[in-house]
């Protein structure tokens, strides 16, 4: 006979063993339910390490947002059949030739229905062809639409994201709508990828010749060098008080510094790409203070779900937001309507469902051009105190220009 | 570019070339010692930037102060890897423990990348964005502190070698390991002490380009390019070779730049490392002593 202890823990134990396999029933069901259940299989190739990580880590959880909020939503409807949504992710380590790798494996071996797009114009437009040839439906961000444009007419790929041209005259349109006082002498300094020669190499010098503005030194260098101290230099003998920057975010963070160690202090910075993430900010603390970073979304912006999402992302994450949630949840969402649209998984129904597009999101408005491309409008972002404020253009600004750099 | 700029960028060039002498020093030793081709040493230079980094955030302790601590900390991490992964390849030839290093070094990239994520990090100190005025000329502070660092750590460690027992066991050790263990040296463990030193003191030079510049998991490989120019310019067997090689190597970079650009550095570097090994094979300055 068990003593009154010793039958409450057996008691225990068989209540315990009890719960233990219900836990494993429902956890069987509910296996047998998911594989039941048939799914849609979604692929993206983002760089999860590497250079460009900073901007993959957004790219994931916009890409995952948008896909789990359908799952819970009841996923899509195909043939009158409710369809989970499964994304692939795989890390493509910044380096494109891992991208198109990791691209034909999806298609290929993981038979995903479409893709999801890789982050920069290099990454992208790498992972896009490879898309292009298996003619498989890929709905991108973060590929500024002129480096899209030129890789060739496209037939299945779709790009949301900003216009260079309208990138690179925001900082000359502010100078002149802000009536910003400087001697107007500049220093340029981008690197060799595809965005930076289009920017640094072409519309940046373009516009400033039609602004008046000099350009006294207009450096390119390799996407991932780390020593500026020659064109600072020159910079600095200049008097130039205008610096424009486009670079990766490790060579961004570099210039900072350097900068300030030459004891170069220009009147206004302006560093595109990559003091876009908040790890610049991080890694600068007060010296991040005054960069002016062309942006194209902020969770002000009055489109749907816009400042719930900030909030989610940081709730979710513990970090600040950043302006590649929106994007990219905007493609995966474009995506998805479209897939449903279609009612198909073929690729042909979910092309033709993705030229239809027109609805706003919430990044605002998405509609697909002639050319594949749907521009997002640009306004200009500021550090300061570790928050990136929009200081132009005026209807949007939530934040008034710091300047000159202090 | 007028005269004074390229005196400040010649003159940066000198001390940042300091810095990279140290970063490459424990390449060198253990070349030199081991004949082993560290090719995980990119990574442990990124893993001492870590340790600055985090030394800084968790304690306050400022990363140059706490140098030494940095450089302890990274040999003994280190010392257990040679006892167990090389060490035990010591009758293999050069090729096993090569590729051994390289598993490690993809190792610890992905260690890195799981622990402290693929953030581009800075250490961030005042000096670090400091400019020191020195007559006409203008450097960057952290310039001037990571040369007079680095020397005093070459200074040190060339002390250790050609002062100590543990040096002259090591020297034997590089020589002649078969004669050296026949006269009683334990080369087995003088080769992780080396390993261990050459690993404290990339840690070392890893914290200052942390401060200087930023990193990531992904940053090493070019400090292990630049590494190796290094001692292959410096050749093996001189300590202060190595800081010579640094400083040229900087000197020539920064003439590179101010000529051709700041793009055309690295290439600067890599051509001058084709062209030693191709016409002086054993090194520029190599040679004599420890």
């Amino acid at each position: 006979m068990l003593s009154k202890p010793m039958q409450r823990e057996n008691r225990g134990h068989k209540t315990a063993h009890a719960a233990a396999r219900m836990a494993l029933l429902t956890l069987a069901l509910g296996a047998l339910v998911h594989a039941a259940e048939p799914e849609i299989l979604i692929g993206a190739s983002i760089p999860l390490s590497g250079s460009l990580a900073s901007f993959g880590s957004y790219e994931q959880w916009g890409y995952n947002t948008a896909v789990n909020d359908l799952n819970k939503a009841g996923g899509l409807l195909i043939g009158g059949q409710p369809h989970r949504v499964r994304l692939i992710v795989l890390d493509d380590k910044s380096d494109p030739s891992v991208t198109q790798s990791n691209t034909e494996t999806l298609i290929s071996r993981e038979k995903v229905v479409a893709m999801l797009g890789s982050c920069t114009p290099a990454l992208v437009n790498a992972g896009a062809l490879v898309a292009e040839r298996h003619k498989i439906p890929m709905v991108t961000p973060c590929d500024p639409l002129m480096a899209f444009k030129s890789v060739r007419p496209w037939k299945y790929v779709w790009d949301i994201f900003f216009e260079e041209s309208d990138l690179g005259s925001a900082p000359f349109r502010m100078i002149a709508d802000l009536n910003i006082q400087t001697n107007r002498r500049a220093v340029i300094l981008h690197d060799n990828g595809p965005d930076g020669q289009v920017v640094g190499g072409q519309i940046w010098p373009e516009v400033a010749a039609k602004s008046q503005i000099q350009i006294v030194q207009n450096s390119a260098f390799p996407v991932d060098n780390s020593q500026f101290t020659s064109v600072i230099g020159a910079g600095k003998s200049n008097g130039a008080e205008l610096v424009l920057v486009d670079a990766i975010t490790p060579a961004a963070i570099a210039i900072r510094k350097q900068l300030a160690a030459a004891g170069y202090q220009p009147k206004l910075l302006v560093i595109e790409k990559g003091a876009e993430p908040q790890q610049f900010a991080q890694a600068l603390a007060s010296l991040a203070d005054g960069v002016l970073v062309g942006g194209y979304w902020d969770p002000s912006f009055p489109y749907p779900g816009a400042a719930d999402l900030a909030r989610r992302f940081e709730s979710e994450t513990h970090q600040s937001s950043s302006q590649h949630i929106a994007d990219t949840l905007t493609a995966a969402q474009v995506l998805l309507d479209a897939i449903a649209a279609a009612g198909s998984t073929d690729p042909e129904p979910i092309n033709a469902a993705l030229a239809r597009t027109s609805k706003t999101y919430v990044t605002g408005p998405v509609k697909f051009d002639a050319q594949h491309a749907s521009a997002l409008p640009i306004v200009l972002m500021q550090w300061q105190r570790g928050r990136a404020v929009v200081v132009w253009p005026k209807n949007r600004a939530n934040g008034t220009l710091l300047f000159p750099l202090p | 570019m007028d005269l004074v700029s390229l005196a400040d960028n010649l003159l940066a060039g000198v001390l940042l070339g300091g810095i990279l002498a140290l970063a490459a020093l424990g390449l060198s030793i253990a070349l030199g010692v081991m004949r082993l081709v560290n090719l995980a040493h990119g990574e442990i230079l990124v893993g001492g930037a870590y340790l600055g980094f985090y030394l800084l955030s968790l304690t306050g302790l400022d990363p140059l102060l706490g140098l030494p601590l940095i450089g302890l900390a990274m040999a003994l991490l280190v010392y257990p890897l040679h006892r167990l992964l090389l060490a035990p390849l010591g009758a293999q030839g050069p090729e096993a423990p090569m590729m051994t290093m390289f598993g490690v070094s993809i190792i610890l990239q992905n260690a890195m990348l799981l622990f402290f994520s693929a953030d581009t990090r800075s250490i961030d100190r005042p000096y670090a964005a400091s400019p020191l005025p020195i007559g006409p000329l203008s450097v960057p502070l952290i310039y001037v502190l990571g040369f007079a660092i680095s020397v005093l750590v070459i200074i040190a460690v060339h002390l250790l070698i050609t002062r100590t027992r543990f040096g002259r066991e090591m020297r034997a050790s590089a020589a002649d390991p078969r004669a050296a263990a026949a006269n009683g040296v334990d080369v087995r463990r003088i080769h992780a002490l080396s390993f261990a030193l050459g690993a404290g003191c990339a840690a070392m030079g890893g914290t200052l380009i942390g401060v200087a510049f930023s990193f990531s998991p992904s940053s090493g490989a070019s400090y292990l390019l630049s590494g190796f120019a290094i001692v292959v310019l410096g050749g093996l067997g001189n300590i202060f070779a190595t800081l010579v090689a640094g400083v040229a190597l900087g000197l020539l970079q920064s003439l590179g730049g101010a000529v051709l650009g700041d793009g055309y550095r690295e290439l600067v570097g890599l051509v001058l490392f084709l062209l030693v090994l191709a016409v002086r094979p054993q090194g520029l300055i190599a040679g004599r002593g420890a």
